[in-house]
């Protein structure tokens, strides 16, 4: 090892082993009063960044919200061109199975042929494509006799 | 005469040593911590800013990582265990300040070892505060061309001239590790240059 130690200062003889750096123009004096500085700005309380911070949370719950609507609304849209009217006209569809389905067969011996046939008939027209007038014949046919409409009547 | 020499030098290091012990109970003590800093900020700030300029090279990133390294002194002293010196400690969080800069730098350009002394080389070539001749700024890269620990141990034993014992306590390498380290280190700069001379 001392022989490289020789070596050494045999090798870089002609060299001045001083830095051959240099630093700005009062860069020492100086910077003291600016480590100082730099301290008592990290010491204080960022408010803004605080506040960012408390808001944070809220902010990326809002976020995931939109994005959540997004990836909703945007397939349906997509995949249901007319959207909303598309599903008030299967509401309004299967409301009007309902009602006809739901109508009871004891209420039917309250009320004259005529009456009858006047609300089947409004029925009739909402739904003409599932009832026909043939179809409500069988119906009465199956389930009343002449005694019972005659004597309703 | 030579033991009078001795005791005067024994003399200086209790003195230097009573001192130290009462800089860091000042900088312990609420009441005088600022002024104790201010007196530590003085007495080491040259000594550590060209230890970090010789690792980094550059000025500006030096007078960053100077600053970060008396932030931490400023946060952490209470914990400051007097296991080692002052000098010591301070030395050895501005050697790991500048390494971490340029770990940054490797992973925030993905580059290898080499890309580094590339780096480093730009820093070099670009610095308006390296005021050396031409043979200098040979010996400086030919010294950016030695890996991390070589590079860091040559300047510190042969610009610095600090003894391997105390460079052993801030690298926290074994001495004949060190003077290895420096044997390799010189080995290697004396080939760059004479390729140089080629």
């Amino acid at each position: 090892m001392k022989k490289t130690d020789e070596n050494i200062e045999n090798w870089f003889g002609n060299l001045k082993k001083g830095q051959p750096f240099r630093v700005p123009e009062s860069y020492f004096e100086t910077f003291a009063d600016r480590l100082k500085v730099r301290i008592e700005e990290e010491e204080q309380p960022n408010k803004k960044r605080s506040l960012f911070i408390y808001l944070k949370p809220i902010l990326m719950m809002a976020a995931s919200f939109v994005l959540v609507m997004l990836l909703v609304s945007v397939p349906i849209k997509k995949f249901f061109p007319s959207g909303k009217g598309y599903i008030a006209q299967r509401q309004l569809n299967t409301d009007s199975i309902d009602s006809a389905s739901l109508i009871p067969a004891t209420l039917i011996s309250y009320f004259s042929e005529g009456q009858f046939l006047s609300a089947v008939s409004d029925v009739k027209e909402l739904e003409s494509d599932t009832l026909s007038t043939d179809n409500l014949a069988d119906y009465i046919a199956a389930n009343y006799s002449e005694y019972d409409i005659i004597a309703n009547n | 005469m030579e033991s009078e020499k001795q005791n005067i030098i024994q003399l200086r290091a209790s003195i230097m040593d009573l001192n130290e012990k009462e800089l860091i109970a000042n900088l312990k003590s609420d009441g005088n911590k600022e002024k104790a800093f201010q007196v530590l900020v003085k007495t080491y700030q040259e000594r550590l800013y060209w230890h970090i300029r010789k690792i980094v090279m550059n000025h500006d990133d030096t007078d960053d990582i100077l600053q970060n390294v008396y932030i931490k002194v400023w946060k952490n002293v209470d914990g400051f265990r007097e296991d080692s010196s002052l000098f010591t400690w301070l030395f050895r969080i501005a050697t790991n300040e500048s390494l971490s800069h340029l770990q940054k730098q490797r992973r925030h350009s993905i580059v290898s070892m080499n890309e580094i002394s590339d780096y480093l080389t730009d820093s070099l070539e670009s610095d308006v505060y390296f005021d050396g001749d031409e043979i200098q700024k040979k010996l400086q890269l030919a010294i950016i061309q030695l890996p991390e620990k070589q590079r860091i141990v040559f300047n510190m034993k042969y610009f610095d001239e600090i003894k391997y014992e105390e460079m052993s306590e801030i690298l926290q390498t074994s001495v004949g590790a060190l003077k290895a380290s420096f044997h390799f280190a010189v080995k290697k700069i004396e080939e760059f240059l004479k390729e140089e001379r080629k």
